[in-house]
C-alpha cells in the first residue's frame, strides 16, 4: 500500500476500528495500555530474527539440529521463542533432494514466535491459491529455480501446527560465527520462498540451486 | 463450508507481488486492530475456531477485495455482537460521530 | 469477562494457548497406512480444504490429540481427536499435468479420514 496522504479522510474501516476500540475501552472489556503492549510486541519485538537464530544455531550445532527436527517445540523453547501461533512447531530440513515450503490455504496460519506476523502476500489469494498447485512456478516468482530432480514439498497448515523450514547452509560460511550465519537468513528461507544469502556482498537476489550445493547468479 | 476462503487451487487470482521491505503495518487502523483482536481473544469472547469462522462468513466478494485486516475488523464485530458484549446500532452510532467530527 | 492488563501481555504472549489436549484418546491410524480423505461438504467450519476431499494419502507422523475445530467453532466441544500429517502427490490432487515429484501435506484429523 502506498504512503497514506495524512491529511486524506479516515477511510470508513479506519472509522469502524476506531469505533470498536472506544466502545469497547468505555465498557471495559478492553484495556489500552494492553493493546499498546500487544502492537508492540508484535511491531517491534517479535521477528524473524528470531527464527533467524534458530537456523544458525541448527547449521553449528548438530545436537541441536537433531533436537529441533525431532521435537521443534521443546528446541525452540531452549531459545526462548515460545507462544502465540507457535505452540506446536515442525521443522522441516531443505536439502539439495528436498524443498520445503509453507502455505496456509485457508487463512494466513504462520508461526509468530520465530518468523513474527506474516507478510500480505503469504496471507493473499495469488500465494495461497497458487502455492499447493503450482509451487514451482511460484517459486519461479519468487526467483527460486529448483532442479527437477529436487522434490518440493509443500505444507498447508491447516491445522494447530505451525511450520518452519530450516534452510540449506549456504557453501563458503565455514567459520562464520552465529550471529554472523544468523544474519544469512531471511524471512523468506524460512517460508520456503527463498534460500538464505550467500555471504559474498551485492549478491544477486535471484538463485539456483544445484543438487549438492548452492550456486548463484549474478545481476 | 465450501467459501471463497477455500483457495488451494483456484486459478486466476493474480501474481503474488510481494513487496520489498514490508512494515508490519501499513496503517494505523490495522495497527489497532492487530490487538483489539489478541485483547478479544485473551479476553474469552471467542475461541479462534469462531474468529476464522466468522471470517469465513464475510461476504466473498468482499473477501476477496478487502485487506487482510478488515477480515479481522469483520469477524470481530460479528462476534462481539452475537456474544451481546456490542450492538450494531451503538457500533453504527459511534462510526457515523466519528466521520462527522473527523470532517 | 477477564481484560487483558499490559503486564499480562509479555506472559500470555509467551505461554500461548495450545489446541493440545491431554487426553487418552486411541489413534484410528499409524503411520504409514493410506487412506482416503472424507468426500464431506459441510456448511459448518472444517478445516478440510475441498482440493484433498476423496484423494489418497500416507499417514506420515501422529501430531497426537487436537481440539477439533469442527465442533468447536460451534459450541459444541472439544471432540478431542489424532492430527495426522498426510502426504499427497501433486498428481493424486491435481491430475497429470502436476510435477511427478512434488507432492502436498496437509494435517488432517481423525474425523476427516478413512482406511483404504
Amino acid at each position: 500500500m502506498a504512503h497514506r496522504d495524512h491529511n486524506a479522510p479516515l477511510s470508513d474501516t479506519a472509522l469502524r476500528v476506531k469505533a470498536l476500540e472506544a466502545l469497547l475501552v468505555e465498557k471495559g472489556l478492553v484495556d489500552p495500555q494492553a493493546l499498546d503492549a500487544i502492537i508492540d510486541t508484535y511491531e517491534k519485538k517479535v521477528g524473524p530474527h528470531n527464527g533467524a537464530k534458530v537456523v544458525a544455531r541448527a547449521w553449528t550445532d548438530p545436537e541441536y539440529k537433531r533436537r529441533l527436527l525431532d521435537n521443534a517445540t521443546a528446541a525452540i523453547a531452549e531459545l526462548s521463542y515460545t507462544g502465540v501461533q507457535g505452540e506446536d512447531m515442525v521443522v522441516v530440513e531443505n536439502t539439495p533432494e528436498i524443498h520445503n515450503m509453507v502455505v496456509c490455504t485457508l487463512c494466513s496460519c504462520y508461526p509468530w514466535p520465530t518468523l513474527g506476523l506474516p507478510p500480505n502476500w503469504y496471507k493473499s489469494a495469488p500465494y495461497r491459491s497458487r502455492a499447493v498447485i503450482d509451487p514451482r512456478g511460484v517459486l519461479r516468482e519468487f526467483g527460486v529455480e529448483v532442479p527437477d530432480t529436487t522434490e518440493v514439498r509443500v505444507w498447508d497448515s491447516n491445522a494447530e501446527l505451525r511450520y518452519l523450514v530450516l534452510p540449506m547452509r549456504p557453501d563458503g560460511t565455514e567459520g562464520m560465527s552465529e550471529n554472523e550465519l544468523a544474519a544469512l537468513v531471511t524471512r523468506d528461507s524460512m517460508i520456503g520462498t527463498g534460500l538464505a544469502k550467500t555471504r559474498s556482498a551485492g549478491a544477486s537476489t535471484k538463485r539456483t540451486r544445484a543438487s549438492g550445493g548452492q550456486h548463484e547468479r549474478r545481476a | 463450508m465450501n467459501g471463497a476462503h477455500d483457495l488451494g487451487g483456484m486459478h486466476g487470482l493474480g501474481p503474488i507481488n510481494p513487496e520489498p521491505n514490508e512494515p508490519v503495518f501499513h496503517e494505523e487502523w490495522e495497527r489497532r486492530m492487530f490487538g483489539l483482536f489478541i485483547a478479544t481473544f485473551a479476553g474469552g469472547h471467542f475461541n479462534v475456531d469462531q474468529f476464522r469462522h466468522a471470517i469465513e462468513r464475510m461476504n466473498p466478494a468482499h473477501y476477496l477485495d478487502s485487506p487482510y485486516y478488515e477480515h479481522w475488523l469483520n469477524a470481530c464485530e460479528t462476534l462481539l455482537v452475537e456474544g451481546g458484549a456490542l450492538s450494531h446500532k451503538e457500533l453504527n452510532e459511534h462510526t457515523s460521530r466519528l466521520e462527522k467530527e473527523a470532517r | 469477562m477477564p481484560v487483558l492488563k499490559a503486564e499480562m501481555v509479555e506472559p500470555l504472549t509467551k505461554t500461548g494457548a495450545s489446541c493440545r489436549v491431554d487426553a487418552a484418546v486411541a489413534p484410528r491410524f499409524r503411520p504409514g497406512e493410506r487412506i482416503l480423505v472424507r468426500n464431506i461438504n459441510p456448511v459448518h467450519h472444517t478445516r478440510l480444504p475441498r482440493y484433498v476431499r476423496g484423494r489418497h494419502g500416507t499417514v506420515e507422523r501422529d501430531h497426537g490429540v487436537f481440539v477439533f475445530p469442527d465442533t468447536s467453532a460451534h459450541g459444541q466441544g472439544h471432540k478431542p481427536q489424532h492430527v495426522y500429517s498426510v502426504r499427497f502427490t501433486g498428481r493424486e490432487l491435481w491430475g497429470p499435468q502436476a510435477s511427478e515429484r512434488d507432492v502436498l501435506y496437509l494435517d488432517l484429523w481423525d474425523d476427516y479420514m478413512d482406511p483404504t
